[in-house]
């Protein structure tokens, strides 16, 4: 009853766009039919787009596999999602990626791989990307190989003396180490500053640092890290800095199974230790400085 | 700026055909049509389609499904109205007979010019005539690309160019094909520019899209001898390609790229037309689409290009080409048109596979790249 009364009270703002789904209008309705005013839809002044009308039959669905299925976090109880590259992609890759260490990521290593794979000069440009598209899908290539690759390596992990590593850092830089062998093993290494300067090309660099980030991620989950405080992202962030470094000194690196380049990592990942630790004494004298502060200012009365 | 000015000689022919049209309203052959987006009801008139698409049998298999065998009683869609088949096939040929002459300077205005950029980046993604350095030419013999709705050559040229200056490639053969010979008229008359080595490497062919088994070589429109001539029925020649007229093929599995830039939604049977792009492909070769698609992803940006598509587009489009309602059908076709996984699924249904997602946006949507890849047997 207080509602109709208050309807009584303001017919008007009852009649436009509440007219037809509330309770509270029904109330209302007897003496409200009488009174015309425009609704909202009569009295605009935008141009009505037609609506996009229903296709007159449903489009035909096809099992395509859904190429963008990406996953922030790993499960240990659902599958893993299946990966970017699409059947007929995976095996026109594959055949270029043999090319690579004479060729390169060029579209020359492409067109060799297309046709020992029977296809034609053409077929590579069916990747997607821009110019250099095509090659930097086959950089997306060994990168997501190697990097799904560690997942079998981490069983097999052994430190100097030959005994399994239990140590989550030892274990970080022992994952690394192998992603960084990987690339000497694929041949790869003389080509990666060809590479480097794909990846960096604007349209490129998002794919770029979300690859990276996917590695950071991959190598500290394999390693058994369970931070679940800020320290997740720094620890992310800093092993991503400290990978791209030292993928970088490998490229030009001479010394024999890139001993120099084992040797910069493990400096950068002991620095890296050393700074989490200065910067955790840090925020915590801080923070207890700042906690005595406010209980000093609380006994002199200030009201905190 | 020279083809510019070949075009403006070819202009008085082109527009003294226009003004001399015949007065009744022209009766078109029917022939076999369906619709990009069929309906589900029965036809309601079987047995007519049935007899007069004696060309059906070209394009529909047993593999293909009801909707990609034309139908000339289907309904589809023209801009936001639903028409029959056979309508919407006679309606993209009037909008685009009327706007061949002003084409090229209208896309200009309607896309600040970025078409241009769109283009090129479309035929550089793209890479005709790339072959790798072995010794001796590719065992499978020269590339052929066939540019379908090629009309006024922008993209053919592109390619060409592509192939034969930046790859060196002069072994690569570009045909342009198109259903309205108008549009083929104005690409033929601006081929007269380029270097002798590339016009020698293009060929223009009247074709349906459709069924492509069905095609001649280009018969200029308006030609000094053809406005006089009538077809069966006693007609004045048509602007856009007769199938009753053809008098060769393009054969099965004979092309490297199929290209088709801001064509495939004025088709009135869009899966038939993947079929037989997929029938005309080589076992390798390459199926690429440049075409409007939808900007949803950036609700704001949307917002802008639906006020600048729907009132500015056919504003422009009376302003400068005396034909609002052309551009109108322009810009709700564009609306009509499947969003980009939708149309990468059509794409797949013909038999095709994609690489990726499939397609590839450009300006955040409002046009877009799609591939897809004919597998090897």
């Amino acid at each position: 009853m207080a509602c109709l009364a208050r309807a009584e009270t303001t017919p008007r703002i009852l009649i436009g766009p509440l007219r037809r789904s509330s309770r509270f209008v029904c109330l209302s309705s007897r003496e409200s039919t009488s009174i015309t005013i425009p609704t909202a839809r009569t009295i605009s002044t935008r141009p009505q787009y037609p609506r996009q009308q229903q296709p007159l039959r449903p489009l035909p669905r096809s099992p395509v596999t859904p190429a963008t299925t990406f996953r922030t976090y790993h499960s240990h109880d659902h599958p893993p999602p299946p990966g970017p590259f699409t059947p007929a992609e995976t095996a026109l890759l594959c055949a270029a990626y043999i090319h690579v260490p004479r060729h390169g990521f060029t579209a020359e290593a492409l067109a060799r791989g297309a046709r020992d794979a029977g296809l034609l000069d053409i077929s590579p440009s069916v990747l997607p990307g821009g110019e250099s598209g095509g090659a930097f899908r086959l950089i997306c290539w060994h990168l997501y190989t190697q990097r799904t690759a560690l997942g079998g390596k981490v069983g097999g992990l052994t430190g100097d003396a030959g005994s399994p590593i239990t140590n989550v850092a030892d274990k970080v830089e022992a994952l690394a180490w192998e992603r960084l062998k990987g690339n000497a093993e694929a041949g790869v290494v003389g080509r990666w500053q060809e590479a480097l300067a794909v990846m960096a090309h604007p349209s490129y660099a998002p794919t770029s640092v979300k690859e990276l980030a996917q590695l950071a991620d991959e190598i500290l989950y394999l390693a058994g890290d369970s931070s679940v405080d800020p320290s997740w992202y720094s620890k992310r962030a800093s092993l991503s800095a400290i990978y791209a470094a030292a993928e970088l000194f490998q490229t030009t690196d001479q010394s024999p199974d890139f001993r120099e380049t084992r040797a910069f990592l493990r400096r950068r990942l002991q620095e890296a230790a050393r700074m989490g630790g200065a910067v955790r004494s840090i925020s915590e004298w801080i923070g207890f400085n700042a906690g005595a502060a406010v209980n000093v200012l609380r006994s002199k009365g200030v009201r905190i | 700026m020279a083809a510019r000015i070949a075009l403006k000689r070819a202009l008085p022919s082109t527009r003294s055909a226009f003004t001399h049209s015949p007065q009744q309203p022209p009766r078109f052959i029917t022939r076999p049509f369906s619709a990009s987006l069929p309906s589900l009801a029965p036809n309601p008139n079987p047995s007519t389609s049935a007899s007069s698409s004696p060309s059906s049998s070209s394009t529909s298999s047993s593999s293909a499904p009801d909707y990609a065998i034309p139908d000339p009683t289907r309904p589809t869609h023209f801009g936001y109205e639903t028409v029959t088949e056979g309508e919407k096939r006679e309606r993209v040929a009037g909008v685009f007979t009327s706007v061949a002459e002003s084409y090229d300077r209208m896309n200009d205005l309607m896309s600040f010019g970025w078409h241009r950029v769109w283009k090129d980046h479309f035929v550089a993604s793209l890479n005709p005539g790339f072959s790798p350095l072995t010794p001796g030419p590719d065992p499978r013999g020269p590339q052929h690309i066939l540019d379908i709705a090629g009309g006024t050559g922008d993209i053919a040229f592109r390619m060409l160019h592509t192939a034969h200056v930046v790859n060196a490639n002069p072994a690569v053969r570009v045909t342009i094909s198109d259903i309205n010979r108008a549009m083929l008229t104005v690409g033929k008359q601006r081929s007269t520019t380029l270097p002798a080595s590339q016009q020698a490497s293009l060929s223009f062919v009247e074709a349906n899209a459709e069924n492509l088994s069905q095609t001649r070589p280009l018969h200029p429109y308006p030609s000094p001898i053809e406005p006089t001539t009538h077809d069966a029925h006693g007609n004045t020649e048509q602007a856009f390609f007769d199938p009753a007229t053809s008098t060769a093929s393009i054969p099965s599995a004979s092309v490297d790229l199929y290209t088709v830039a801001f064509g495939i939604r004025n088709f009135s049977n869009i899966p038939a037309a993947l079929r037989e792009a997929y029938r005309v492909l080589k076992p390798g070769g390459v199926f690429a689409c440049l075409e409007f698609s939808k900007a949803d992803a950036h609700p704001v940006f949307n917002a802008l290009y639906k006020e600048w598509s729907f009132r500015a587009i056919p504003l422009i489009g009376q302003l400068v080409a005396a034909d609002r309602d052309s551009y109108q059908y322009l810009v709700e076709s564009i609306e009509r048109f499947p969003s980009q996984a939708e149309f990468r699924d059509m794409i797949v249904d013909a038999g095709f596979v994609v690489a990726g997602d499939g397609w590839e946006d450009l300006t955040g949507g409002v046009a877009a790249i799609h591939k897809g890849m004919k597998p090897r047997a």
